[in-house]
């Protein structure tokens, strides 16, 4: 399709995807080689991150427009592949009043991927028919209504998602090579969405919607495309996460994620792909540090005290520095083969 | 090739321009002119479809009232807007791309973006340089490539001199006399009363939302009265 065909920059794009899968493969190796179980786990749930602020990059960075529903379009995905691929056996204890069937068959871990992911994206797009006509406050007050909906439906009806239980059970088949290679491939395809020629018309729009509209660019088709994209790596996320714990529940697809998200790709700069990445690594390892002061740890032989909730209070400070000091985040405009480029002029 | 009939242009519950009626046959170049507030954009915005409008816009005898903004575009009109408004955050090639956004013929494209790079040379050499970047007059010159890169039937060209210096108002008058030459239809807006009269074919002159007079470029250059007018020099 003529949609995908490269827009501004095809080779520097792949360059720019190879940089940062080369720097991702990296760190994941060495924490794989040199790591204790918990830097495993810590690693793993970064990349998770990872992917869902790529899902976000790819509408809320290239169109401009605030979405927060982000983290229930990952909890679709994470509970639907869930419910296709735990076992009967296990699903007669933990959902024994399922409807529809729901406990009566199990499939394997990729056909339940695959049917999580066109569920996600199949509502996905009723929801992006209305959102993407939405612009500004509008947009965002829909996106946060979605995260409300989607989460009272996770608590409330219990024989298919069991509320404020875990849903135990799923078949831990991830492990920190399964979500290095999806990140890499995640990482090529934002990087070259943003450049295609749909990439290259949403940020038009962001710019300018009535000026983009003027040149012939159906705003909303290109909006919907980008938004429904983005629910394919909120769903890869969601199934990823629970492919490695085995374990779900309704809390971490709720707002303490949603702030998470949003404040890395803040950070690092929403129009880029880099900037994704970057704010990403930042912030996941960052506030590993950050949380071990929450535990008043001796610094340097000084017993430093106590600061619980610390790590929220430094993810608020981050957001507003950064939207007060640099509102297009590190990296801005600039993608990571633009600094070798600028550097070699 | 367009013809508006009695056409009314609104913004919000202020009407604008109130009933004017204008030809552009194919192939001529035909000037709006006009002091500020005239309705001079407003006119060439409903054209456009990004202004609301009453009366009738016909174009090669098709009415554009049911034909949304991108469609428009598609028929063959294309807007190269006052002030430029140039995507600031792409770079000066993708702005050119999406001036190409309703065509697929992606060879011919590659092409045509390469034969405006090597028309204006500046442009080539920033092609991967935020168009935000650009001078006023490069800016200029890459409006209106983007506008031409949809391969338009008729170029509707709002005050494309506006706060430029008069060497780079030359240059772009030298570049729309250039497009006349080669048969572009175009409707253009100008403040810049010599500049316009000299390119035009025909000429319409607007005062607040009405015709007050039209006709040949040299009726209007040899009337000094209506040169009076038009200049504000008496």
């Amino acid at each position: 399709m003529s949609s995908l065909t490269p827009g501004s920059g095809f080779r520097p794009a792949l360059t720019g995807a190879l940089i940062l899968s080369v720097v991702l493969v990296a760190i994941g190796v060495l924490v794989e080689l040199y790591g204790q179980r918990y830097q495993i786990r810590m690693v793993y749930a970064a990349y998770v991150n990872l992917l869902v602020v790529l899902g976000l990059q790819v509408f809320m960075g290239n169109a401009n427009i605030t979405n927060l529903s982000h983290s229930a379009f990952m909890g679709i995905g994470a509970y639907v592949a869930a419910i296709c691929v735990t076992p009967v056996k296990i699903k007669a204890i933990s959902l024994p009043d399922a409807p529809w069937g729901l406990n009566t068959f199990a499939l394997d871990p990729i056909s339940s991927a695959v049917i999580a992911v066109v569920i996600t994206a199949l509502l996905a797009l009723l929801v992006g028919l209305i959102i993407t006509r939405l612009t500004g406050i509008g947009a965002t007050i829909v996106s946060l209504a979605i995260l409300v909906i989607v989460h009272s439906i996770f608590l409330h009806y219990t024989d298919i998602f069991k509320g404020k239980q875990a849903f135990f059970g799923i078949p831990r088949v991830f492990t920190l090579n399964s979500i290095l290679v999806v990140t890499v491939i995640a990482v090529f395809v934002a990087r070259l969405f943003r450049e295609s020629r749909w990439g290259v018309q949403l940020r038009a729009s962001a710019d300018d919607e009535v000026g983009a509209r003027a040149m012939g660019v159906d705003v909303f088709r290109v909006r919907l495309v980008a938004w429904v994209t983005g629910s394919i790596f909120l769903a890869t996320a969601g199934i990823c996460y629970a492919y490695f714990l085995g374990t779900i529940s309704a809390r971490p697809f709720y707002f303490t994620h949603v702030f998470l998200t949003v404040a890395m790709l803040i950070l690092g700069g929403m129009r880029t792909v880099t900037g994704a990445v970057l704010g990403t690594v930042l912030i996941s390892f960052g506030l590993e540090g950050i949380r071990f002061l929450e535990t008043g740890p001796d610094v340097a032989g000084i017993k430093l005290p106590e600061m619980l909730g610390l790590s929220g209070i430094a993810l608020g400070v981050i957001i507003v520095a950064t939207m007060a000091l640099r509102p297009s985040g590190i990296m801005g405009n600039t993608e990571v083969e633009q600094l070798f480029r600028r550097r070699r002029t | 090739m367009l013809e508006l009939t009695h056409l009314k242009v609104f913004h919000g519950p202020i009407e604008a321009v109130h009933g004017i009626s204008i030809t552009v046959q194919r192939g001529q170049c035909v000037s709006l002119l006009g002091p500020n507030g005239a309705g001079k954009t407003s006119t060439i915005s409903a054209i456009a479809g990004i202004a609301d409008y009453q009366g009738s816009i016909r174009f090669q005898g098709a009415d554009l009232a049911a034909i949304s903004v991108e469609d428009r575009q598609r028929a063959g009109i294309a807007l190269a807007p006052e002030g430029r408004r140039i995507f600031s955050n792409l770079t000066v090639k993708e702005n050119l791309l999406i001036g190409a956004a309703t065509r697929h013929d992606r060879r011919a494209v590659r092409s045509d973006i390469n034969h405006w790079f090597e028309s204006f040379p500046v442009l080539g050499e920033r092609r991967d340089q935020s168009a935000g970047t650009l001078s006023g007059g490069e800016q200029q010159m890459l409006t209106i490539a983007r506008a031409l890169m949809s391969k338009p039937q008729i170029l509707l060209l709002d005050e494309p001199s506006l706060g430029l210096a008069p060497l780079i108002c030359q240059q772009v008058f030298r570049l729309i006399k250039e497009l006349k030459s080669s048969g572009m239809t175009i409707l253009l807006v100008e403040q810049n009363v010599r500049d316009a009269l000299d390119l035009a074919d025909y000429v319409y002159l607007l005062n607040s939302g009405h015709i007050s007079n039209e006709g040949d470029h040299n009726v209007f250059g040899n009337d000094a009265n209506l040169m009076a007018e038009l200049t504000g020099i008496h």
